[in-house]
């Protein structure tokens, strides 16, 4: 539990120290999101497929461009936890980025 | 000395944590886990913050804490939550506030050294005095300390985090402003040697040649920094190209690498694969920075001289003189060489006056002078403490855990967790503590400093 408390109050001080860039992001996306809800004929379910393709890319993509960006290399990876995070920390861009694809793909299709 | 409970104010009013069992006490709780449950909306939403305890044990006692480094800005916050009513007072005159675990960092060229530096204001926790100005004297049997200045303040309860007095001095030549040119190199005093260290590696990685890594027989504080910085020296010449026209050789002023057996195996064996020389029991005596030679004193009385082209030296530590030089210091051995505090190594109280409690590298305590060491015990101090000024004793137990992420490479590192008695006790059970590992080496380069600040501010 404490390891819980803890990666939580790590993840509360990262986000400190970017807010700025954070609540830019989270605007722009509310910003994409009330565009597409306003357009007529936006089609979310037909955008979810491509919000998808864009996830798994971006997350592909992070698999190599994290280990890199964090002065390492996927060589590094020495056993299953590093595979692990390294598969978490992945997923986690690729769902930042299907969630701003989505209402881009939904008015594409609209 | 006064006695205890004549300090602990007699109200009626005293309120009572019911954290009195030391299993159900902080941070391994239930209740903490439901806590950050409860809260986590609210600092996802930026209208709350984690963590936050009410205050529970009402006094008007007089608190000092003496040194703002990690240890005494995170006792203050968490002080500041478990008392109601208290003046808790921090005397240092440091306006800045180092992430120290950083600096093998920086002075392996991995960070900019602006991410170790910080404003120290931006750590004191709120309604704390603030007294800008370092401890000169300890005076534990009138409950006062002096400052520089001769400022003199007395104390109900006294907390000393001052930290070590890193003592160059005992090596006969040496120039702590000298470190960075004629490849002298020590990674602990500031941001500015760490950096100035990594330019002496940077010159040294384009020449080759022979390079000395030093450990003194004191104890010392990121005990794991010496060898950090011997594997990537090792590294970056890898990098450069310079393998084949270099020689490193780590001189250890102990019969050891590291006091953790296990460690020290595992290190030592690795260092033989990748052709890194170890001498015991060489104890740096004197150098010749200008000239590049470094004397060391040999187990048998002899001395050996040495060139080299890059030396790292790490200084013998002790306690700073305040502390040293008071009864606060330890009268027995092994402690009392370094004047390090006298404290239970359980409860972290001083063992002959009660009022006192020590946190991070100055206490007298086998192993463990690190930040993760803090982490752990400034709840043990801040409960402890607590609960004295209640009238009632320091109940709960600290066990000594350390960690230490030992780089092995630039983007490897293994996570080593250990305790007093030098066991290895990984925080999750699938941590493999000798395996080389990204998951390691990403905790200390993007996980480690956020925890840092979360601990500074009582929150973990």
């Amino acid at each position: 539990m404490y390891e819980i408390w803890l990666a939580m109050n790590i993840v509360w001080e990262i986000a400190m120290g970017i807010w700025p860039a954070l609540l830019l992001a989270a605007l722009a996306w509310i910003a994409l999101v009330a565009a597409a809800l306003r357009r007529p004929g936006s089609r979310w379910a037909a955008g979810l497929g491509p919000a998808a393709m864009a996830g798994v890319a971006v997350a592909v993509a992070a698999v190599f461009a994290v280990p890199w960006l964090t002065h390492s290399s996927i060589a590094e990876m020495g056993y299953w936890v590093d595979w692990a995070n390294l598969a978490a920390i992945a997923l986690g861009f690729g769902a930042i980025a299907a969630a701003y694809a989505w209402p881009v793909a939904a008015m594409r299709r609209g | 000395m006064q006695p205890l409970k004549a300090r602990a104010e007699p109200s009626a009013a005293l309120r009572v944590d019911p954290c009195v069992d030391p299993s159900d006490c902080p941070d391994t709780s239930r209740r903490r886990w439901m806590q950050a449950m409860l809260l986590a909306p609210a600092a996802v939403a930026g209208t709350g913050r984690p963590g936050i305890a009410r205050a529970s044990i009402r006094t008007s006692a007089h608190i000092v804490i003496a040194g703002s480094g990690l240890g005494g800005i995170a006792v203050a916050a968490r002080l500041g939550r478990l008392l109601d009513g208290a003046r808790i007072t921090i005397v240092d005159r440091k306006e800045e506030h180092n992430y120290q675990p950083g600096y093998t960092l920086v002075a392996t060229g991995v960070w900019p050294v602006a991410k170790v530096r910080e404003r120290n204001a931006d750590l004191q926790p709120a309604r704390v005095e603030w007294v800008k100005e370092m401890v000169a004297g300890f005076d534990p049997a009138s409950n006062s300390l002096t400052t520089e200045s001769g400022r003199r303040i007395a104390y109900d309860y006294l907390v000393v985090a001052t930290g070590v007095h890193l003592d160059y001095a005992q090596i006969a030549g040496m120039d702590v402003s000298a470190i960075g040119s004629n490849g002298l190199a020590s990674v602990y005093p500031s941001p500015q040697a760490a950096e100035a260290t990594w330019q002496a590696m940077q010159a040294f990685t384009r020449t080759g040649g022979e390079a000395l890594m030093t450990l003194p027989s004191t104890p010392l504080k990121c005990a794991g920094a010496p060898l950090k910085m011997t594997f990537m020296l090792r590294d970056r010449l890898r990098q450069a190209g310079m393998l084949e026209k270099s020689k490193i050789t780590f001189e250890s002023a102990l019969g050891n690498v590291f006091s953790v057996p296990t460690v020290n195996d595992n290190v030592l064996s690795r260092w033989k694969t990748l052709g890194i020389g170890v001498e015991f029991n060489h104890r740096l005596e004197s150098i010749d920075i200008g000239a590049r030679r470094a004397t060391f004193a040999t187990a048998d009385g002899g001395k050996l001289e040495r060139p080299y082209d890059f030396i790292h030296v790490v200084p013998p530590m002790r306690a700073p003189d305040a502390v040293r030089d008071s009864d606060l210091a330890s009268k027995q051995a092994p402690f009392a060489a370094g004047g390090w505090l006298e404290v239970d190594k359980s409860t972290l109280q001083h063992k002959r006056y009660p009022n006192v409690f020590g946190i991070g590298d100055v206490n007298g305590t086998p192993r463990g002078k690190t930040a993760a060491t803090v982490k752990k015990s400034a709840p043990v101090v801040a409960h402890n403490l607590a609960e004295v000024i209640a009238g009632r004793s320091a109940n709960l137990s600290f066990d000594g855990y350390t960690s230490c992420p030992l780089i092995t490479r630039e983007g490897s590192a293994m996570l080593i967790e250990f305790d007093y008695e030098g066991r290895l006790v990984p925080s999750l059970p699938m941590i493999s503590p000798l395996q080389d590992s990204y998951f390691a080496w990403l905790m200390k380069d993007r996980m480690l400093k956020p925890a840092y600040l979360a601990v500074a501010r009582g929150r973990v």
